[in-house]
């Protein structure tokens, strides 16, 4: 009870931020150029839309959770508000929890209205629109849980700006970690081969959630694949929410 | 105090179990893939249009992209060379790379010698070479790089020789490249200038896999040389006694040769309906 009162408030405070409003009519500009992209496409004019419409729905999210996240709770002490939160019977790890979901809230109500946007575009353009679409959208959203959560971590322990910082080159370092599994596997050092190893499985692995480049091109795609990367959504969100509330826990205010 | 460390026990036992947890799934996660991590990152490359287009895409990070690039085509080169040694998208990866840095000189290198050598692909390794020479104009390398492929592969001596001469003249360039070119230009002992080119890469470069190619290539020399001398002594065999010998082991019995040689990988050569061959050179070449 006492987290979903958190998670209602976060919500309400961050769907009436300007920030998020602009980003959702960058988001849909985006997604609306498919229209004037269309007849430049020579023939590849679904794929264009498409690949448009994924992407811009991911980099939209992606920028509300490292904006939005980033500032959560550091506005919190920075307003003192939080001064009246821990006054009530609210465990820290509860109000943590609370922050996180309702922030995933925020990214789930974006993506939705995103693709609502998306699949109306589809329509306008007469592209058809495919069930694994869709998939790849639920996919990205479980990619956001961890961005969020990292988000989230990085607003217990910096300023708004240092934590929407420390996210961004988090989120673009592991969009690459598979390159530092291919280099620890051709190095003959071993001192690299395991610092390459031990980063690849420290830092999240964001590539097992883009399936977009499959969808697109309508190749198989594996459900185990997809239900092994939901899971590991899920655990290492709630690993980096520990350490969070851990840190949280120790904070004097 | 008690309660607090074993508050801290707890957090850290949930924190290595979680880990170890994600360990675990990343590594079920890719044995569900269908393809290698290699091809797999390679094969992401295949959907780049061009470099043209990646150029302006990358912003100012086109050094970082190129650099990407170059880990990811030595990845494609070495998972090819370890299975099919089919190379279709090495000329693709590298106009890719070499457009986001013009002035890579290293991956004009790796990938002319690469694409003529192992893809068979001479042409292509000469254009992607002359692309190079426009943004790079006093790299002695490149023209060495044409003049060698023009040499080895094409036959072309006369081309050979004119861009050794014009390595030679550019600053760095090695003092026997004068050397060669004459060489080249008066056609002489084909083997000979490639084995000397040959050593001098393998003595020259930092690179294992062109270390390798060259210590491959070394051998294919030796191998055709003593090929040569044993298909002479059948022949001279056939001269005197109209038919071929029955085996090699026929032409050391009647002193045709002083000794049968053992190929350079240390099997031996196999005469088989008049010709003589290396079961191990042949293999190399067809690229199984």
């Amino acid at each position: 009870m006492k987290i979903l009162a958190i998670v209602e408030n976060t919500f309400k405070e961050a769907v009436r931020d300007r920030l998020l409003i602009v980003l959702l009519v960058i988001g849909f500009i985006a997604i609306a150029s498919a229209k004037i992209i269309k007849p430049l496409a020579l023939g590849e004019e679904t794929k264009i839309i498409k690949d448009l419409g994924l992407a811009t729905i991911t980099i939209t999210s992606v920028l509300v959770a490292i904006l939005v996240g980033g500032r959560l709770v550091y506005k919190e002490i920075e307003k003192r508000t939080i001064y009246i939160m821990l006054a009530k019977p609210v465990h820290r790890f509860q109000f943590i929890i609370g922050k996180y979901l309702g922030l995933l809230l925020v990214i789930f109500f974006t993506m939705t209205v995103m693709t609502g946007g998306f699949y109306l575009m589809l329509y306008i353009t007469s592209t058809p629109a495919t069930y694994s679409l869709l998939l790849a959208i639920v996919l990205s959203f479980f990619e956001l849980s961890i961005i969020t959560a990292i988000a989230l971590f990085f607003s217990t322990i910096a300023t708004p700006i240092t934590a929407s910082l420390f996210t961004f080159i988090i989120y673009f370092i592991s969009n690459f970690t598979r390159d530092l599994k291919a280099t620890a596997q051709i190095s003959p050092s071993v001192i690299v081969k395991g610092l390459c190893n031990f980063f690849y499985y420290l830092l999240p692995n964001l590539s097992n959630f883009n399936i977009r480049n499959l969808v697109v091109h309508n190749e198989i795609i594996n459900s185990t694949t997809i239900f092994l990367s939901i899971i590991y959504a899920v655990v290492y969100s709630a690993l980096i929410l520990c350490l969070a509330s851990i840190i949280f826990q120790k904070k004097d205010f | 105090m008690s309660l607090k460390r074993n508050n801290w026990i707890l957090s850290i036992a949930i924190l290595i179990l979680g880990w170890t947890t994600i360990f675990f799934l990343q590594n079920s996660i890719e044995k569900t893939y269908r393809r290698k991590l290699q091809e797999r990152l390679v094969e992401e490359m295949m959907y780049f249009p061009s470099g043209k287009f990646l150029k302006p895409v990358l912003m100012e990070y086109q050094d970082l992209g190129a650099d990407l690039v170059w880990l990811r085509s030595i990845q494609y080169y070495g998972y090819h060379l370890m299975t099919d040694r089919r190379y279709e998208w090495l000329g693709h990866i590298f106009e890719t790379l070499t457009r986001l840095d013009p002035f890579f000189i290293a991956a004009y290198h790796f990938g002319s010698i690469t694409l003529a050598w192992d893809a068979r692909q001479p042409t292509p390794a000469i254009k992607l070479l002359r692309t190079g020479t426009k943004d790079n104009p006093l790299s002695w390398q490149l023209p060495f790089d044409i003049g060698f492929i023009y040499y080895s592969l094409l036959n072309d001596f006369d081309a050979a020789g004119y861009y050794f001469l014009i390595a030679s003249k550019l600053p760095g360039a090695w003092n026997v490249l004068s050397r060669w070119s004459a060489f080249a230009f008066e056609r002489a002992g084909k083997n000979e200038i490639s084995r000397q080119i040959w050593t001098d890469i393998y003595n020259q470069t930092n690179n294992q896999a062109i270390k390798a190619l060259a210590e491959r290539n070394l051998a294919l020399i030796q191998a055709d040389e003593d090929i040569a001398v044993l298909q002479a002594a059948v022949k001279k065999y056939r001269t005197a006694f109209g038919k071929y010998p029955p085996n090699l082991y026929e032409l050391l019995k009647i002193g045709y040769v002083k000794y049968l040689p053992k190929d350079p990988w240390g099997g031996l050569y196999v005469l088989k309906d008049s010709i003589v061959f290396s079961p191990k050179a042949n293999r190399l070449r067809s690229g199984k």
